[in-house]
């Protein structure tokens, strides 16, 4: 039973895991732009895409794939940026109905050029590692470490370079930052470029686990908003306590009765959570 | 030279003549008939859906081809209208009243997917539209519908056949846990699994439902693999879902045998779980895939959508055929009641895997449903080898 529990617990941190990384930069755009970015899951889609491409397709080495994968997705996020949702910054209503557009037309378009089946692509590690008769498999265990080294890396970035301080003092007041000399326009364009490439990320990093098709972005979509709710719109240390919440109660649930109870309750937790304390766990009233 | 001139306008006029008088002439009319198609284009089954739309259309490019289709003093050239359910019912509901109401179509393929076959049924039964689907619900020929009608063998056709030939093969094995999709399809089919496992002797260790959006099986497959199952059968899991399952389940240690008798689809089974892990699964074939007929239809598929090419599409192709057949015969392609009246009378039918003939009184009470000959597969080295040949129910 402790094996069989432990085994649970695997499961849902390597997807609670995968979970933070949408998360992270789906929170990372609401919290700076006050924008819901309905797109988001297109821009996973975008990066498995790209990753196929790359890896599958041109041959380039997988990593090196996954990192251009994750820079393509930025620079089209920072393009869609610039030139779609500037206006809407701080205006959430039309800002999300503009995401919902982009996230059709963005999703209309792979399905022309990649056409709407599922496709696969070569895993580039296969096999499985054995820990005391705790089965995880290979290529799950480097997502979920690479996972935990973007996520360390984003901590010191927010929280020691400059541009992450600028993010952080923009998302607190845009106008005391702009009085300090940051231009805030600036740190929204980074901003959504760093969450759409985390989105690509988490994509080009699943694409190879899973299959590939214009469609794959609605459920991690799904689930990155959920967890948002969970742990506070807006709140970085919320998407992580939020993401590894979700991905345990899901794994448990799922294990322990089936599918359909475990996506109700992760549903129901949402609704406990915005009855009794809206704000998410970590989240702070405005 | 006046009367070579006076000739010349003679001749002239006479062709004109002539001309507008063929032009006129019921004997060489020439119209469009449009008929419809509803399947999921997109999403997890598509590669199903796609033969409902693919087969159609390689029959009606195959008549167009040859001239049209005559009817009659008529000679129609097809055209196919074809509107994606995504295996929802909603959508299919949404199709299945555009092709009627706007486009004015009396003759439909599809839907294929329980689900929207059985949300779009009332609506053709009521109209009078005459409807050749596909649905592993046994509730699509239930209450003898009067213009459905379903072109694919089902698992109730086939099921009993090939689980008794796995229990041949494999007398050793003893304990099956059945996947399905959590809907309609998954739960009728699903239902029909476990009797005919448990009728062959099995004993059923798990049954489960998973949602068609899904791609992760971890949870399902650790609380599976407590229950020690020698057979996970994978039922109508769309073949790429399928797939993942078998890599998964493979990667947490299942050393079991994987049979699929559901639908078919082993390219997409194979992609999605890898060579190494998809050998050895017991498949339903549904087509010998080597046979030549078959690989002419994989390449008049690759002009439609990319392959690989799921071989449900032949049993579109050939219900499309048959449709044709019996409107030649009936002498129409607007009065759905003559052609369905001919149509019931067109078997045994040449289809492109063999024989095809109305049946399923036992079963529904009805011979609504259209039943030729079923294959057994495995797969070996990545590939779809036909290992066995079961006449369907």
């Amino acid at each position: 039973m402790l094996q069989l529990l432990i085994q649970i617990l695997m499961n849902g941190l390597m997807m609670g895991l995968v979970y933070i990384m949408m998360a992270l930069g789906f929170t990372l755009i609401f919290g700076i732009m006050r924008i819901v970015n309905f797109a988001h899951g297109e821009f996973y889609m975008l990066g498995a895409m790209a990753v196929m491409l790359l890896f599958s397709t041109l041959g380039i080495n997988y990593f090196a794939a996954v990192l251009l994968a994750a820079i393509i997705v930025a620079v089209i996020g920072m393009v869609i940026e610039r030139l779609l949702l500037r206006q809407f910054v701080g205006r959430e209503l039309n800002g999300m109905i503009m995401t919902l557009a982009i996230a059709i037309t963005l999703k209309a378009g792979a399905t022309i050029i990649f056409g709407p089946q599922e496709m696969s692509i070569p895993r580039p590690v296969s096999g499985v590692t054995n820990i005391a008769g705790i089965l995880i498999p290979n290529d799950r265990m480097l997502v979920g470490a690479i996972a935990i080294a973007i996520l360390v890396l984003f901590y010191f970035f927010l929280r020691y370079a400059r541009a992450g301080l600028a993010m952080r003092a923009v998302a607190q007041d845009w106008e005391a930052a702009a009085l300090q000399g940051i231009r805030p326009q600036r740190i929204y364009l980074l901003s959504f470029g760093i969450g759409c490439a985390l989105a690509g990320l988490a994509g080009a990093l699943m694409a190879p686990i899973y299959t590939v098709s214009p469609f794959i972005g609605e459920v991690p979509m799904l689930k990155a908003f959920i967890v948002v709710i969970l742990g506070g719109l807006g709140s970085l240390p919320g998407a992580v306590v939020g993401g590894l919440l979700l991905g345990v109660v899901e794994a448990g649930v799922a294990t322990f009765i089936n599918t359909t109870v475990a996506t109700m309750v992760s549903f129901a937790l949402v609704v406990v959570i915005l009855l009794f304390r809206p704000a998410g766990l970590m989240g702070q009233s405005r | 030279m006046k009367r070579n001139k006076f000739k010349r306008l003679a001749a002239t006029i006479g062709g004109a003549v002539v001309a507008l008088g063929t032009a006129l002439s019921p004997a060489m009319a020439q119209e469009t008939l449009v008929i419809g198609t509803i399947s999921a284009l997109n999403g997890p089954g598509s590669e199903w859906g796609r033969g409902v739309d693919a087969g159609t259309r390689i029959a009606v490019a195959e008549i167009n081809a040859k001239g049209g289709l005559v009817v009659g003093d008529t000679t129609y050239m097809i055209e196919v209208k074809s509107y994606d359910d995504g295996y929802k019912p909603a959508e299919g509901v949404a199709a299945a009243t555009r092709l009627i109401e706007q486009d004015g179509v009396k003759f439909i393929l599809g839907p294929l997917g329980s689900a929207s076959a059985l949300a779009v049924k009332p609506i053709f039964e009521e109209e009078g539209v005459l409807a050749l689907m596909n649905s592993y619900s046994p509730k699509t020929l239930a209450n003898n519908p009067k213009y459905v009608y379903r072109v694919l063998p089902t698992t109730t056709e086939y099921v009993n056949q090939i689980v008794g030939w796995v229990k041949e093969n494999n007398p050793d094995l003893s304990n099956v846990a059945v996947i399905s999709p959590n809907d309609q399809t998954g739960w009728d089919s699903q239902k029909m699994q476990v009797q005919a496992y448990g009728d062959a002797g099995f004993e059923i260790v798990g049954k489960e439902l998973f949602e068609r959006s899904s791609v992760d099986f971890q949870s399902i497959i650790t609380r599976l693999m407590a229950t020690s199952p020698d057979i996970i059968e994978l039922d109508t899991t769309p073949p790429s879902t399928a797939g993942l399952i078998i890599r998964q389940a493979r990667e947490l240690g299942f050393e079991g045998l994987f049979v699929k008798i559901g639908g078919p689809g082993v390219p997409a089974i194979v992609e999605a779980a890898g060579k190494e892990f998809a050998e050895g699964t017991i498949v339903y074939a549904a087509a010998d895939t080597s046979a030549e007929k078959y690989q002419w239809m994989e390449e008049e598929y690759a002009k439609i959508y990319s392959p690989p090419m799921n071989a449900f599409n032949v049993f579109f192709y050939d219900a499309a055929h048959l449709l044709f057949a019996s409107m030649q015969k009936a002498g129409t392609v607007t009065d759905p009641d003559a052609v369905r009246d001919t149509l019931v009378t067109m078997t045994p039918f040449e289809g492109a895997q063999g024989a095809l003939v109305w049946g399923g009184m036992e079963n529904y009470g009805n011979n609504n449903q259209l039943i030729g000959p079923t294959f057994i597969g495995m797969i070996s080295d990545g590939e779809e080898k036909i290992i066995g040949r079961v006449e369907a129910n």
